[in-house]
């Protein structure tokens, strides 16, 4: 036990360290896009304005109140002291809105789309890729090559064949947006029925793109699992084939946790095209706009979060292969 | 006359290839085994041992496919059952299986009570997960083995233990007949020597019937087999009781064998090896004649062509050639040196 909280602690140390290293490239890497995102803001506020004194003003204003007329590491060092207070600026581009509260906003549709979706593919994928190299034949020979199909096709061109076919052609499904444009946010039963009415489509494009990947890396999985000595073994022990495929799942399903852990991770950024293919605001279509305006404090924001977000992942990840693992857990204790 | 538990009639098995071969594994094997005996099989890789032991079994999954023949199982031609009857029926219950490789045998994420759960509940209807466990602790006891490798997984297991652990495994349902596919080809000699010892219990306490113990090390199968079989291509050549088969070998084969086993002494080093010449067959081709007349050393014209049947000595004497036994032994004696490398 000894040497696995060893273990655990330099896991720990190192995700730290990432993270530091993280922060750093957040906060450098949007202030490296060339322009000048104050030019831009300023020029659509002084529009018809013909002094050039007031605009200078303006300007300047506007670069002490973002504090870019500071040298960059000294703003590094503002940023990251506001970080630890939980403020990570104010918005550029949806000025004066703070990040926090736009990030707040959109980051309940991405979670409410994507969270779902991934589960829902995860699942349905593993479960027919097992069936698909336990029961062959037939069931293989038609799902096999639909599942190559669907896993080849980027995810935007599927969302833009859905909108087609669903949103325009057959006149069933809402084409954009997160509820009807005419709606204000509330409480109420229609304002729900809009938003579920508007979730199929995004959510959809998601889940079959999404099985198509899931279901063949399960599918080969399986198919080396259930050529294993011990199914054999099994076998002539006269355990029932659904015990056996039970084994052989959950064997094949290992490495597939990983693949479910890192997509929950990049879920807040993994489906930016499909949410601006249907504008659903949510946290991809914030991150898009956010690159357009070159607003820092938002894509440093988003991507800080995002970061966090496969850091978490990921050491969620090594905590649950050692419980589901015992290969793994010895591997620990070394 | 002991009861007979298992009896084959010339099963023939075959592999289907990709490209529409036909191999003939395993080509007309008849044997019985009567209770309280173990009877050895032997013979060079590929030569159908282990087709045998899964033909025995019933186990045929693509690319092994049954052919002719029966084997009866507690006077039950298994051949004829459905699967889920074999499986509920006779798989594990009735006879049970020791496999090649024991270290790859044990689900690597599953914990050995577990696993002695599963297959004690598909076979004792209703039986609980405590009354498995104080079965199988006290049976583990009686073979000597540690009762907390119950709870460990096979990954924390040594590879004799691991092979210890599946035999008792396999005969938790003291099963009539225990077929042991080369249980002790991957382990060293002192654990040999334990995986032998505890099988030899098995069968002096009635754990099980009788056993078949495949192998290709003959001077083992002296230690523990009471009769032994010694297959070529697919073919029985000769069969006998041990002693006979290991001291006194009729067929050139088994001659060969024998032969070219290599026994720890002075001067080993500088001392050419025996060996057999050539290599088996291939199985598919249609062969005429007897199989193993390329490489014999005392093969005749006639051999090449004409069909060779068993021929039997006595009772439990028979073997696989055209020559006489006098002439064989004849041949052995003088003349002809086997060949070395």
């Amino acid at each position: 036990m000894k040497s696995y909280r060893k273990y655990m602690t330099s896991k720990i140390a190192w995700y730290i360290l990432t993270f530091v290293v993280a922060v750093f490239l957040n906060f450098l890497l949007p202030r490296l896009i060339p322009g000048n995102p104050v030019s831009t803001i300023v020029s659509k506020i002084t529009s018809g304005m013909a002094d050039t004194n007031s605009i200078k003003r303006v300007y300047e204003t506007f670069e002490k109140e973002f504090g870019l007329n500071k040298p960059i590491w000294e703003q590094f060092m503002i940023y990251v002291s506001n970080l630890f207070h939980g403020n990570m600026g104010t918005s550029f581009g949806q000025y004066p809105r703070k990040v926090t509260d736009i990030l707040a906003s959109s980051i309940v549709w991405t979670i409410g789309l994507q969270l779902p979706a991934i589960i829902v593919s995860w699942i349905l994928g593993n479960v027919l890729g097992v069936l698909a190299a336990y029961i062959k034949k037939g069931f293989d020979r038609i799902l096999f090559p639909v599942f190559l199909f669907i896993s080849c096709i980027p995810s935007f061109g599927f969302a833009i064949v859905m909108v087609w076919l669903f949103a325009v052609v057959l006149k069933i499904a809402p084409a954009s947006g997160g509820y009807a444009f005419d709606m204000i946010p509330s409480p109420t039963f229609s304002f729900f029925l809009s938003v579920f009415q508007h979730y199929q489509l995004p959510f959809w494009s998601i889940v079959l793109v999404g099985i198509g990947g899931q279901s063949l890396g399960m599918r080969e999985m399986s198919i080396y699992e259930l050529n294993a000595d011990y199914v054999k073994y099994c076998r002539l022990l006269g355990l029932r084939d659904s015990k056996i495929v039970k084994y052989v799942f959950k064997n094949a399903v290992l490495p597939q946790i990983t693949g479910l852990a890192l997509s929950l991770g990049t879920m807040v950024g993994g489906a930016l095209i499909t949410e601006i293919v249907f504008s659903y605001p949510g946290l991809g279509s914030v991150l898009f706009n956010a690159i357009a305006a070159q607003d820092f404090p938002l894509i440093s924001g988003c991507t800080l979060l995002i970061t966090t977000g496969v850091l978490v992942a990921n050491f969620l990840i090594d905590i649950a292969y050692g419980l589901i693992d015992p290969r793994i857990k010895v591997a620990q204790r070394e | 006359m002991a009861e007979i538990l298992l009896q084959v009639k010339n099963l023939k098995s075959v592999y289907k290839t990709r490209f529409n071969e036909r191999i003939i594994a395993v080509d007309d094997v008849s044997f019985d085994l009567e209770s309280g005996k173990c009877l050895g099989i032997a013979g060079e890789s590929g030569s159908g041992k282990s087709t045998l032991a899964m033909s025995i079994m019933g186990y045929y999954h693509p690319p092994l496919f049954y052919e002719s023949g029966a084997v009866y199982i507690s006077g039950v031609d298994i051949t004829k059952l459905p699967y889920n009857q074999l499986r509920e029926k006779i798989l594990g219950k009735e006879i049970a299986y020791i496999p090649q490789a024991a270290m790859n045998a044990l689900n690597p994420t599953q914990k050995i009570i577990n696993l002695v759960a599963d297959v004690m509940k598909e076979h004792v209807k209703g039986i609980s997960f405590n009354d498995v466990k104080k079965i199988a602790e006290e049976r583990f006891e009686t073979l000597n083995l540690p009762k907390d490798v119950l709870q460990r997984y096979p990954i924390e297991l040594s590879g004799g233990m691991k092979q210890r652990t599946v035999i008792a495994i396999s005969t938790i349902l003291n099963p009539k007949i225990l077929i042991a596919d080369e249980p002790t080809s991957a382990l060293d000699v002192t654990s040999q020597k334990i995986v032998i010892k505890l099988l030899k219990n098995l069968i002096k306490r009635g754990f099980i019937k009788a056993m078949v113990f495949i192998t290709h090390e003959l001077p083992l199968l002296y230690n523990i087999a009471d009769d032994i079989m010694v297959m070529y291509a697919g073919e029985i050549v000769e069969s006998g009781k041990a002693e006979e088969v290991i001291f006194d070998p009729i067929h050139p084969y088994s001659n060969g064998l024998m032969n070219s086993i290599i026994v720890p002494e002075k001067g080993i080093k500088g001392k050419k090896l025996i060996v057999i010449p050539g290599a088996p067959p291939n199985l598919k081709y249609k062969l005429e004649g007897c199989r193993f007349s390329d490489r014999c050393l005392y093969a005749k014209d006639e051999c090449k062509t004409s069909k060779v049947n068993m021929k039997y000595v006595n009772n439990s004497r028979s073997y696989r050639c055209i020559s006489q036994v006098d002439e064989l032994k004849e041949m052995y004696k003088d003349g002809k040196k086997p060949a070395t490398t």
